[in-house]
């Protein structure tokens, strides 16, 4: 079994650190631990995660229920603050949620009072962007996800499929720096899934988006991801961090993709 | 012909209880067995409503009543709604009013006739504080309950997408409890309508449904009583449809 | 030099940005509007302290004149003499023997219209529409003609009292019953179920919830009846003692009643939440 884990140097702060941006990782998760009190309990969610995050990657994250991967998304994404480590952006400590960071969840908590396009144009709703700029931007992001002509549509007339793209939408129309994803294609249907990964992936690649993805699906996380980080639960810690090697090894036609599936199913112990 | 009948019975069966019961009431009222002053017949309500309404005694009562029930109702639900929300928003107001207001609850409506008589007088005044405070309570519980059971993922949601507590409120909160909001409206209204008999019953004399059957218990004018009963029914029914179309008009997000 | 691994404490300037949203829970609870928390105990109690507080400076200083506002002292010497010469417990137990009475009456005959509804669709059908267009009539609409035909004692004020519990008794009663879920019924079918069995064994057992939600609307709808039709015509009971002391302008009489009313109305609510509690612990899982 291997177990290769890329090992972070910890870094100095943004004052100490030379500009050289490229090269530098984008998002840096350094030695984050954090337990919930449960009842009088207490429960270890994460111990001692260490992730570098390079930029433009697709990072996927598997691990079986209660090995943490949610909750690190949210330590991410800045609405859970309290935790030992450290998470920086560009070498920045995270203090708050930024429309760098964007999320799909699981369900796609698409507000059902507005329209398709109100709910996407919500994303924008903190940004000083013109009402004639905002209207561009969610048409532009709509058509992304091929759902422009349901723009006056109410979620409750959409499919489950469509609506999650819907959310996809919202999450990318503030043009974040971060794509965080949490297990987003697991209330669908196999068909729908396999369709939605083919985006997701188009979708990364275009617009060159930094993405995090948390899902207990290891062909989804081969097929989409460069690297898989493999985690453990009780407490959350991680086993492995392996890169998808070939190109061949993403496509799902190809007898590589299953072996490097099988492989990293076999990190499960 | 087969297809016929079994509509008809579909149709026909809300009316066979009532018609019925007309039926026994009439036979009953001309045969004499009971004082006619107890029984009125059917044709005689007819005709004392008719004429009721042909005086315009009819119109402007009803439309007296009503003003007063829209007057008290618009000042009841709008304190309910401001402290619903307040309540909502704020743990220190609920830590603050949440018992005095559940007290108060549970203290009975008209309980307060005769203390709010004292204060704002038996007249106008009186009617519309009772009115109100009647609209105040189910306002208050249901928007109180709509804010507090916002779903934690949308107030995730709202702190993923920075939004701050404004647009929280406009964006969120306000809509994802308007449902129950509505809810307790529509009872609002009809205790609201209670409360305006009541008020006119009980207190003074004055333009209004009540205060005509307040005249016409004391003038023992039962065809002229009875006819109000069928007022107030009717009343009663387009109120609650009213305030249905009202709100499915303004919810039409909802999936029905 | 590393970046110390202290935790971050919630609330500080790192905290998140909207601080005024509470964190994302680990169990997300629904909050029940009315649940006082012991250990706000203390501010909890501030307000009405202040009121109370309130009152008793405006009878020192007559800031409201005392027919206005009675001073507290007052309406304790009311409900204590009142309490002495026994016509406090007198007119109180007049007037809960009247919801006794009107409940009962209502409540059972409630229960088995109810129960006929809620079996028979053919039924409900014919009754329904008629019974909710009547149960659009305020009370108080009945009651000039129940009075002039029945007068001014108990009779019309049970008959109105037994009317309001009547009606949220067959409503409730009727949809618990007739909302049985089908996999049950179905059951009751597979284990050849005599019919009374099934109603006994199935249909009521789950109908329970809700035909109590109707008895506990019943029940305070028949104690606000009570009270209505007491002060429009009556020579006993709380309302009657809030009546006669308006009459007279002696607010602290209708004060003094009116704290009797609120109590009653605190300990009904008390009792029936307990009562439902206790029916609730043998049916887990149901709201």
């Amino acid at each position: 079994m291997t177990n290769l884990l890329a090992v972070t140097n910890v870094q100095t702060t943004a004052a100490q650190q030379t500009p050289d941006r490229a090269l530098a990782p984008a998002l840096e998760i350094t030695r984050v631990s954090k337990s919930f009190d449960l009842g009088g309990r207490a429960v270890q969610a994460l111990s001692d995660i260490s992730i570098a995050v390079e930029a433009g990657e697709f990072l996927s994250i598997v691990g079986a229920s209660g090995c943490g991967k949610s909750t690190l998304l949210r330590l991410i994404l800045g609405i859970d603050t309290e935790y030992e480590g450290d998470i920086c952006v560009d070498g920045q400590r995270i203090l708050k949620p930024g429309p760098d960071r964007a999320i799909v969840f699981q369900e796609h908590r698409l507000l059902p009072w507005l329209t398709v396009e109100g709910n996407v144009a919500a994303a924008l709703r903190r940004s000083s962007l013109s009402k004639p700029e905002r209207h561009r931007q969610v048409t532009e992001h709509l058509t992304l996800v091929g759902l422009e002509t349901f723009a006056g549509a109410y979620p409750a007339q959409l499919s489950g499929g469509m609506a999650q793209r819907v959310a996809i939408a919202r999450a990318l129309v503030s043009r974040p720096r971060f794509l965080l994803l949490d297990e987003p294609l697991g209330a669908l249907d196999a068909l729908t899934r396999r369709r939605l990964q083919d985006e997701l992936k188009r979708i990364a690649q275009d617009q060159g988006i930094t993405a995090v993805l948390v899902t207990h699906d290891v062909d989804e996380a081969v097929y989409l991801g460069n690297r898989v980080v493999v985690m453990h639960p009780h407490p959350g810690r991680i086993g492995a961090i392996l890169p998808v090697t070939t190109e061949s090894a993403r496509d799902r036609s190809n007898p590589a993709f299953f072996a490097s599936a099988i492989r990293f199913s076999r990190c499960w112990a | 012909m087969t297809s016929l009948r079994p509509s008809l019975i579909l149709h026909g069966r809300p009316y066979v209880i009532p018609v019925l019961l007309l039926l026994v009431w009439e036979i009953t009222a001309h045969s004499g067995l009971v004082d006619s002053k107890f029984v009125p017949s059917l044709e005689a309500v007819a005709r004392r409503g008719w004429a009721e309404i042909g005086d315009g005694d009819l119109g402007s009562d009803l439309l007296a009543s009503l003003r007063r029930d829209m007057t008290g109702f618009v000042v009841g639900a709008t304190l309910g709604l401001s402290f619903g929300l307040l309540m909502g928003f704020s743990a220190l107001a609920r830590r603050l009013f949440g018992p005095l207001l559940l007290v108060h609850r549970q203290i009975a409506l008209f309980a307060w006739i005769p203390l709010l008589s004292a204060w704002f007088g038996g007249g106008e005044d009186g009617k519309l504080a009772f009115i109100a405070m009647a609209a105040f309570q189910p306002t208050l519980m249901n928007t109180w309950r709509g804010v507090a059971n916002i779903p934690p993922s949308y107030r995730e949601l709202a702190a993923v997408l920075t939004f701050n507590r404004l647009d929280f409120i406009r964006t969120i909160a306000l809509p994802g409890a308007m449902p129950e909001i509505f809810v307790g409206l529509r009872s609002a209204l009809i205790y609201a309508w209670i409360a305006t008999i009541g008020s006119e019953l009980l207190l003074d004399i004055s333009p209004g449904l009540g205060g005509r059957m307040n005249e016409g218990q004391q003038l023992f004018e039962m065809d002229l009583l009875v006819f109000y009963l069928f007022v107030l029914g009717f009343v009663g029914v387009l109120l609650s449809l009213f305030a249905l179309r009202l709100e499915s008009h303004l919810i039409r997000w909802k999936a029905r | 030099m590393a970046r110390s691994n202290r935790p971050v404490p919630q609330g500080s300037e790192m905290s998140g940005g909207t601080a005024t949203l509470p964190p994302p829970a680990v169990r997300p609870r629904r909050r029940h509007p009315g649940t006082v928390r012991l250990g706000n105990l203390a501010i909890g109690v501030a307000m009405p302290i202040a009121l109370l507080a309130l009152w008793q400076a405006s009878a020192r200083f007559n800031i409201l004149p005392e027919q206005i506002l009675p001073p507290p002292q007052a309406v304790i010497g009311v409900l204590r003499d009142g309490w002495n010469d026994g016509s406090l417990q007198a007119n109180t137990l007049v007037s809960l023997g009247r919801v006794a009475n009107g409940f009962l009456a209502g409540g059972v005959i409630g229960l088995l219209v109810g129960v006929v509804l809620g079996l028979s669709a053919a039924w409900r059908a014919m009754v329904q529409p008629l019974f909710l267009t009547l149960a659009q009539v305020p009370i108080l609409g009945w009651l000039p003609i129940l009075i002039l035909i029945s007068g001014l004692g108990d009779t019309p004020k049970i008959i109105a009292i037994g009317w309001s519990t009547f009606v949220p008794v067959v409503l409730n009663t009727s949809q618990g019953i007739a909302q049985v879920p089908r996999s049950l019924l179905e059951l009751g079918d597979v284990l050849s179920f005599s019919r009374w069995s099934r109603l006994r064994s199935i249909i009521l057992p789950s109908a329970v919830p809700q035909i109590f939600t109707g008895l506990r609307e019943g029940l305070a709808n028949g104690w606000q009846t009570l009270v209505a039709v007491e002060l429009l015509g009556s020579f006993s009971g709380l309302g009657y003692m809030m009546a006669y002391g308006r009459q007279l302008f002696q607010l602290e009489m209708v004060l003094a009643a009116v704290v009797v009313v609120g109590l009653i109305g605190v300990l009904l609510y008390l009792f029936l939440g307990f009562i439902e509690r206790r029916l609730l612990r043998w049916q887990a899982g149901r709201s």
